[in-house]
């Protein structure tokens, strides 16, 4: 298909499209092809990907279904920032173009790639299948069929926008503690572990919670927001990761340290990997400032909650809030360090 | 490859049912799950409206036998009543299993599953998640399967099956990653591809894939299609892309107008305006612009949506889905002008001939969903009536094979015929003579489809596009494939797509001349009329000696007589 013309509106521009080129059959290593195309209003990054495909250069490789911003098929990084092609205006691009007239389209990261555009889903599968992101009904199999579980509006709510997520790896390209570490959970699989752990007619709440308080869990997330911020359905996907992280620690109690353990080791992590600040400085300021004002009153109330019976040790818990404010504290300094030798 | 009980092709709705209910009839089985996207992007996605059972939850009074009375009479009498009887019998049922498995429906105030009124329907009986219905059943279908532990061999293009005489030996089929061609040996196969409306291209709403590739691969091996010339035209989609507005825009309030500013509807259907049934508003627009009353661009003519008089607020707060889709692939805000929309084909009625256990003539080879047709929806699908097919016949396909997987011993696939497979489709990639591109004869198709063999159809049309076919399919021999790399050639992979689409648009056009009647879908302008007498029977399309050979099956009655169609 052409790239219609409506000249008597708009007319046209001429964009230049910097498409990421490999092929692991003959390439060491990735380049970049210039395509330039005319252009009208309403048209999407993919068409015009499909246009240089069927008009300039059948080599050009990436994934496409529905073309309607709903299978998740086409994620890449349009001028740097992960979404769907599809859905992606070309002329809206070009507003905020840094080089007038250029727009790079580059694979999404944090996922092996295999060629061009296309990169590797089967880790995030892999991920959704070691989190248990399914429900598991406490209905036997063979009852089922013949009643339904009667849900209350409010509870559909709960998870209602969490089951918008069309899996297209957005988030996970964005996500800044992926870079540094691919076994890392991943925003969606979080999201899709929320969503089954707040459903009623969920039985293995307490495993999946129990997994994903582990290395490389829900505690390693910074609160960049950076996830959030990509997310091309707008979940509030730190909505959820809060909720796990409340849920942690409400229903596994400060008795079982992990969550401040590993939040403490991340800490050290960051120490260690000055690399990872960098990456994600900008937006972790926000992280911060949202941490301190939300999941610090969350951990008090949470001791709050637990005054009354049966009442746990005290010391306890006043020790994993001391964990806490010694983190918070951390990262606050980590920041402002940051913010000094990026302005040097 | 060890061979394996059942390899199931397709993982939609029907495929991902096949899959769970054959591991829970026999967990023993050795079960592959082959699909050319990952399961979770299948067009079953896309289904926004919902699914139909007659549960009660709204209406107190509704009954199943209200919904087969319904699903036969919008089949314009076509459906086979025994399937339809399965269909509706079950539906109450699937619904709540899927329920039970942690499908988040939308709720009713008693927090029963809510229900909503769609057309054709005597009761509202549509239930749904929100817009995204089709979307959260398949996202519970894959999450159950790998909770199962189900094997899936994802981003696998099936290319053939392999065939000894009568008998299937299993699949062939090219893995994208590597582009191997490798060998499913295997008792059973179940067909569960989806439907073939893409054919009609970018006046289509289908997804990409939705190519028929399942019909055309048991089509080459000698099974019979059925009723493929019942194509399914929704009303208003994009003019560039074919991509679906849904009846929200006209049921909050929209207009349909012509060139001339004129409510044109009101010709058609004086009493109920934009809101009429898909059909007769489908035919409406298209006559409009047959008459010239359509606006010119480009992109082809069109007419106007016009929602402007509702005011930013409604449109804002009521459909802020159909704003942003014509803002994205339109680059039109729906607050400040109309939306400029044409007929869109959307379902494919037609497919595998299977009887109501989805088996098909061929030993161990079965089809369900979309690529199948029972048939339970006729001469015309109720919308909500295709996600209860592809739940319903999906679970007996993996039943029924599973039960019967042990009668069928696997078949050999010899490194001769994958070779030869290989060289097959690799041909395209000898560029020396080659020179016909895929993208322009992909939309040729398109148009010559429907412009001849759409919405209006009439004999000489209808040779024009047999015609047209048949000169595309000698142009499809020199077409050149430009992607010399192994690895994901998804240039290969729409080439291949193109061949199917080719193969399946011939029985299309074939079934469409050879019914000299009007019924539903199906609008002959030289047979306006239904002609129980001589028509009243599926056709079954079959490939012999290269050639698409036309057959006959009865309509299976039960309760109801024929009746004329009056809304
Ligand atoms: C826009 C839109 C809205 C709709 N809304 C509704 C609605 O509200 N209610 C309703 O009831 N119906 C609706 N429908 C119809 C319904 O969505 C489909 O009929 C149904 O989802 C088809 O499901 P399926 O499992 O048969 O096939 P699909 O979901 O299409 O799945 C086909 C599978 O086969 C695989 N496949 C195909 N070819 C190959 C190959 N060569 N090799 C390997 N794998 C292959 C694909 O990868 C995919 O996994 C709608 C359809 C559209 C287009
Ligand atoms: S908030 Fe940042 S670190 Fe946490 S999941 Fe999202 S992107 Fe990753
Ligand atoms: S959470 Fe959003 S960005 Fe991430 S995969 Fe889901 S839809 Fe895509
Ligand atoms: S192609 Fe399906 S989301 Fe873009």
């Amino acid at each position: 298909m052409t790239v219609p013309t409506d000249q008597h509106k708009e007319g046209k521009k001429d964009v230049t499209f910097r498409v990421f080129r490999f092929n692991p059959q003959v390439d060491s290593k990735p380049y970049f092809d210039d395509y330039t195309i005319p252009v009208e209003r309403g048209v999407t990054v993919l068409r015009s990907l499909n246009y240089i495909k069927e008009h300039i250069d059948g080599s050009v490789s990436f994934r496409a279904f529905c073309q309607a911003g709903i299978c998740g098929s086409c994620g890449m990084r349009v001028n740097g920032l992960s979404q769907l092609a599809c859905t992606t205006q070309v002329w809206d691009v070009l507003a905020k173009s840094r080089e007038p007239g250029i727009i790079k389209v580059e694979p999404l990261r944090n996922l092996p790639l295999i060629k061009d555009l296309i990169v590797d889903m089967d880790p995030l599968v892999d991920k959704m299948k070691h989190y248990s992101n399914w429900v598991d009904s406490t209905m036997p199999e063979a009852q089922m069929g013949k009643k339904e579980f009667l849900i209350s509006e409010e509870e559909f709510l709960r998870y209602d926008k969490a089951t918008d997520c069309i899996l297209c790896a957005s988030c996970v390209s964005e996500c800044s503690i992926l870079r540094a570490n691919r076994e890392y959970v991943s925003p969606a699989v979080l999201l899709k572990s929320y969503r089954m752990n707040v459903d009623s007619r969920d039985a293995i709440h307490e495993q999946r919670l129990a997994e994903l308080v582990k290395d490389h869990g829900v505690w390693d997330c910074t609160h960049c927001y950076r996830c959030q911020e990509s997310c091309v359905k707008s979940i509030p996907i730190m909505d959820a990761i809060h909720g796990i992280r409340e849920d942690a620690i409400e229903s596994r109690g400060m008795k079982d340290t992990s969550g401040s353990k590993h939040a403490e080791a991340f800490m050290s992590d960051i120490e260690k990997k000055g690399k990872l600040i960098e990456a994600t400085l900008p937006i972790r300021t926000n992280g911060v400032v949202w941490t301190l004002q939300n999941l610090l009153p969350m951990a008090m109330k949470m001791i709050m909650k637990r005054r009354t019976p049966p009442p746990p040790p005290l010391v306890k818990s006043a020790k994993g809030i001391k964990i806490f404010r010694k983190m918070f504290r951390e990262m606050t300094e980590h920041v402002k360090q940051d913010h000094k030798s990026h302005k040097k | 490859m060890k061979p394996f009980d059942i390899v199931i092709v397709g993982g939609g709705g029907a495929g991902l049912y096949a899959a769970m209910e054959a591991m829970k009839t026999n967990p023993a089985l050795n079960i592959a799950v082959l699909s050319k996207v990952y399961p979770n992007r299948s067009h079953t996605s896309a289904a926004q409206g919902g699914a139909n059972a007659a549960l009660g939850n709204k209406a107190k009074d509704d009954t199943v036998e209200m919904h087969i009375f319904d699903t036969i009479k919008g089949s314009d009498y076509l459906a086979d009543q025994d399937a339809v009887d399965v269909l509706c019998s079950e539906a109450p049922k699937i619904i709540r299993e899927l329920e039970n498995m942690g499908t988040p429906w939308s709720r009713m105030e008693d927090n029963t599953i809510a229900q909503r009124p769609f057309g054709g329907a005597g009761r509202p009986r549509c239930c749904y998640c929100s817009d995204k219905t089709g979307h959260t059943i398949l996202q519970t279908l894959y999450e159950q399967c790998l909770k199962k532990g189900v094997i899936f061999f994802n981003e696998y293009f099936a290319l053939n099956l392999s065939v000894s005489g009568s008998r299937s030996n299993g699949l062939i089929a090219m893995n994208m990653k590597s582009g191997k061609v490798e060998a499913f040996p295997a008792k059973t196969v179940i067909f569960a591809t989806g439907g073939y409306a893409k054919m009609y291209w970018n006046r289509s709403s289908n997804a990409a894939g939705n190519t028929g590739d399942g019909q055309a691969i048991a089509y080459r091996a000698g099974i019979p299609l059925k009723d493929m010339e019942f194509v399914q035209f929704h009303p208003t989609g994009l003019r560039k892309s074919g991509l679906l507005v849904t009846e929200g825009a006209r049921g909050e309030g929209g207009y349909l107008l012509n060139k001339d500013g004129e409510r044109f509807m009101s010709r058609y259907a004086p009493e109920k305006m934009e809101l009429g049934p898909r059909d007769l508003v489908s035919r409406s627009l298209e006559t409009e612009i047959l008459q010239g009353r359509g606006f010119d661009s480009p992109a082809g003519k069109y007419l106007h949506l016009d929602l402007t008089h509702l005011g930013a607020d409604l449109i804002k707060s009521r459909l802020p889905q159909i704003r942003e889709m014509s803002m994205n692939f339109e680059g039109i805000d729906p607050i400040e002008e109309p939306i400029p929309v044409r007929p869109t084909a959307h379902y494919s009625m037609g497919g595998i001939d299977t009887d109501n256990q989805t088996r098909t003539v061929m030993g161990g080879v079965y089809a369900a969903g979309e690529c199948g047709c029972v048939s339970v929806h006729g001469a015309n699908r109720l919308g909500g009536n295709s996600l209860l097919d592809i739940l319903v016949f999906g679970r007996i396909a993996g039943h029924t094979a599973a039960e019967e997987a042990g009668k069928f011993s696997p078949g050999t696939i010899s490194e001769a015929e994958l070779a030869e497979q290989f060289e097959e489709i690799r041909g395209g990639m000898h560029t020396s003579g080659r020179y016909e591109r895929y993208g322009e004869l992909r939309e040729e198709l398109g148009q010559t489809l429907a412009l001849n063999v759409g919405i209006f159809r009439e004999s000489s049309l209808l040779q024009k596009g047999i015609a047209d076919i048949a000169e595309l399919k000698e142009r499809f021999k020199k077409v050149r494939i430009s992607d010399a790399s192994d690895v994901f050639n998804t240039n290969l992979m729409q080439v291949l797509e193109l061949k199917n689409m080719l193969d399946l648009a011939e029985t299309v056009a074939a079934g469409a001349s050879v019914r000299q009647e009007s019924r539903g879908s199906h609008t002959r302008i030289d047979f306006p009329v239904r002609d129980d007498a001589n028509w009243h029977k599926h056709t079954l399309a079959t490939l012999v000696n290269g050639k698409v050979t036309l057959g006959e099956k009865p309509v299976t009655m039960g309760r109801y007589e024929l009746q004329e169609r009056t809304y």
